[in-house]
């Protein structure tokens, strides 16, 4: 639907290690490795995974509040300089919406405080701040006399429309949703949900909707990107993820979904055995291989890179080979599922 | 109450006045619409306490602290108008009067052992004992805080560096670290809050550090970060705000303990020197005559005691005052 727009924020071969210790020897932590994803404008990309994979990683790379190792992200058609300030056009049009509304309020700054802020940060004028964050608020449901509250009075859902509306304040043009809505009652999140949309149309948003939930993702998304520990292994549109997954994981992922329907549950129960490695030393090649049942010697071997399989569909895994190499793809595949 | 139209700068009524109870009036057969636009209007919100007014509040609930508060407010402003509430001079005894016992005629407290009028000495050595209360309480809450904060917040080498010298002045026992520096900087009353303030910062720093750990780690830090506000800016909107009161709570207890390590070092000779009047130092020259006339060389000691009873009371009940749950 977006694919005549330019493309916001377009991710090159983003990696991102953390020092951990393990005992009394240090080792890395591969939380991010090798992430390329891009995001036209006015669309929203989901983002999956289980936990652990590197979502809220990708997320504070995306915003700057940690820097690459290695990789770039363009935003707006401007290469992001790693690991300094960026500039102030570029905060302005970039905010986020973090996991916890707990812990995502100052509790001693009233609401109009907390949304105010990144304006008086900017340097916007004590009126205009004041302005500002009774129209924000009143477009995130809440009425500006809630501007005296302290986060302690407000409930969990409130709060995070605060967190939207503090996000909302600078009027950016890409908003990162982590785990957004994760911390709410289903029925508030479906409030909140709606409100995004509502808000994606007035503001003419960008989202990267982050979310451990198949569900909430699928509602939100144009497109969907599937990690697992650090890789991307899947991108394409929300649509034909959840009716034409490819990557094994994907499909492993997508069952488990519970259904509603008992005709439709899955009699296959370990489609994909174990636990996810630890990304500590994290395994050679394609990282799923040790929970995959096709998995073969050549996974093990070589990374695989993302193949166009269809029209926007691209997957990172040797059942999927690069056009002109000759192998078929095993249709026991389709055939299991 | 009458609806209150929305505005970009609405009047909020206060928490007393409004009325939360007020029945929300709409047609019968209302659409959702039309219910939720009634709910938006009538739906003003209430001013909410500042956290400074809810901690006064609770503080003044609190019987004990309150009464610790008022003696010492009783003996700073005595302390302050020193010179209208007595008339004799601390320093200038008559010579046939000496060691005599508290309520004799003219002298309500008695004479120390030059003759000088007890209670004037009392009421005049306050000014110095609060003095080495207060001041080094101050100046080490001051820099303690400035240390630990930014150790705190930054981490990496700078806070490394800090703490671990905290660590290092803080291995000392406190009186002995404050007899060391009272020696080598001289004997004085200058000297001796000087002492007093290094042997407070270590602890204050650490307090300061561990709670800006706690707080490093919210995401309200993170948004702010992300909004593009500076270190400076974070600390003092962010920061400083949610480790102010475990700062101040532990600082309040401390006015006390800096009193008793000035009078310990006056009784010593490393604080104030004579003839000023200090408690602590009272209690020293007062010593010999312990077995001749016990009764006024309590009075000092007992003066030192209940400062520092009230400051801990005060400070425990500052404490319970704040303890509220925020998050």
């Amino acid at each position: 639907m977006n694919a005549r727009r330019p493309v916001l924020l377009d991710l090159r071969d983003l990696s991102k290690s953390f020092t951990a210790r393990v005992g009394l020897r240090s080792a890395k932590v591969s939380a991010v490795d090798g992430v390329s994803l891009a995001l036209r404008q006015g669309g929203t990309l989901g983002v999956v995974g289980e936990s652990g994979c590197g979502k809220s990683t990708l997320a504070r790379l995306v915003v700057g509040l940690i820097a690459p190792d290695a990789g770039e992200v363009v935003f707006d058609g401007t290469r992001m300089p790693a690991g300094q300030k960026r500039p102030r056009r570029v905060v302005r049009d970039m905010q986020m919406v973090f996991q916890d509304p707990h812990s995502a309020l100052n509790p001693r700054a009233t609401i109009g405080e907390a949304v105010g802020f990144p304006l008086r940060v900017q340097g916007t004028p004590r009126r205009e701040v004041s302005e500002r964050v009774d129209e924000v608020l009143t477009q995130v449901g809440l009425h500006g006399n809630y501007r005296s509250y302290y986060p302690h009075q407000l409930s969990g859902g409130q709060r995070q429309r605060v967190n939207i509306a503090r996000a909302l304040a600078l009027r950016p043009k890409l908003v990162v949703l982590d785990e957004s809505v994760s911390a709410l009652d289903k029925s508030i999140q479906a409030q909140i949900l709606d409100l995004l949309r509502t808000l994606q149309d007035t503001y003419d948003l960008t989202y990267l909707f982050i979310s451990h939930d198949l569900n909430v993702v699928e509602y939100m998304s144009d497109e969907v990107a599937v990690m697992y520990l650090g890789h991307v292994v899947e991108t394409c549109s929300a649509h034909d993820l959840y009716r034409r997954p490819l990557h094994p994981y994907t499909k492993v992922l997508l069952a488990s979904i519970p259904k509603i329907d008992p005709r439709q549950r899955s009699t296959e129960r370990n489609l994909a055995s174990g636990e996810i490695p630890s990304p500590i030393d994290p395994p050679s090649g394609c990282r799923f291989r040790t929970r995959c049942p096709f998995a073969t010697d050549h996974c093990s071997a070589v990374r695989p890179e993302p193949v166009e399989v269809e029209p926007g569909h691209w997957v990172a895994c040797h059942l999927y080979p690069s056009p002109g190499t000759v192998v078929e793809p095993p249709r026991r595949l389709d055939a299991t599922y | 109450m009458a609806v209150q139209a929305f505005s970009a700068q609405p009047v909020k009524p206060t928490r007393e006045e409004h009325d939360m109870t007020a029945a929300i009036s709409v047609p019968d057969g209302a659409t959702v619409e039309e219910l939720r636009a009634a709910w938006w209007e009538a739906d003003h919100g209430a001013d909410a306490r500042p956290f400074w007014t809810e901690v006064g509040r609770r503080f003044v609930a609190n019987k004990a602290g309150v009464a610790a508060l008022v003696f010492l407010l009783l003996l700073t402003s005595s302390a302050v108008f020193a010179p209208w509430i007595v008339r004799a001079d601390p320093l200038v005894g008559v010579a046939t009067d000496r060691l005599l016992p508290p309520f004799s005629p003219g002298h309500l407290l008695g004479t120390d052992e030059q003759g000088r009028e007890m209670l004037a000495r009392l009421v005049y050595g306050g000014r110095l004992s609060l003095a080495t209360g207060f001041v080094p309480t101050a100046f080490a809450t001051f820099i303690g805080t400035c240390i630990g904060v930014w150790a705190g917040y930054k981490r990496g080498i700078s806070g490394t560096i800090l703490m671990r010298t905290m660590d290092m002045l803080y291995a000392f026992p406190a009186i002995l670290l404050a007899i060391a520096i009272g020696a080598s900087l001289g004997a004085g009353a200058l000297n001796s809050m000087i002492a007093v303030t290094i042997v407070f910062i270590p602890p204050i720093a650490r307090i300061a550090e561990s709670a800006t750990r706690q707080v490093a780690i919210q995401e309200y830090l993170e948004a702010s970060r992300l909004s593009g506000a500076g270190t400076l800016r974070i600390l003092r909107t962010q920061v400083l705000p949610n480790v102010a009161n475990q700062i101040l709570v532990y600082a309040s207890g401390l006015v006390g303990v800096a009193m008793l390590i000035a009078a310990g070092l006056s009784f010593l000779g490393l604080g104030s020197q004579p003839p000023t009047p200090e408690w602590g130092y009272m209690l020293n020259s007062l010593r010999d005559t312990i077995y001749s006339a016990p009764l006024l060389t309590v009075l000092p000691g007992l003066m030192i005691f209940l400062t520092s009873v009230a400051f801990n009371t005060a400070s425990d009940a500052l404490r319970e005052a704040m303890d509220m749950r925020l998050a």
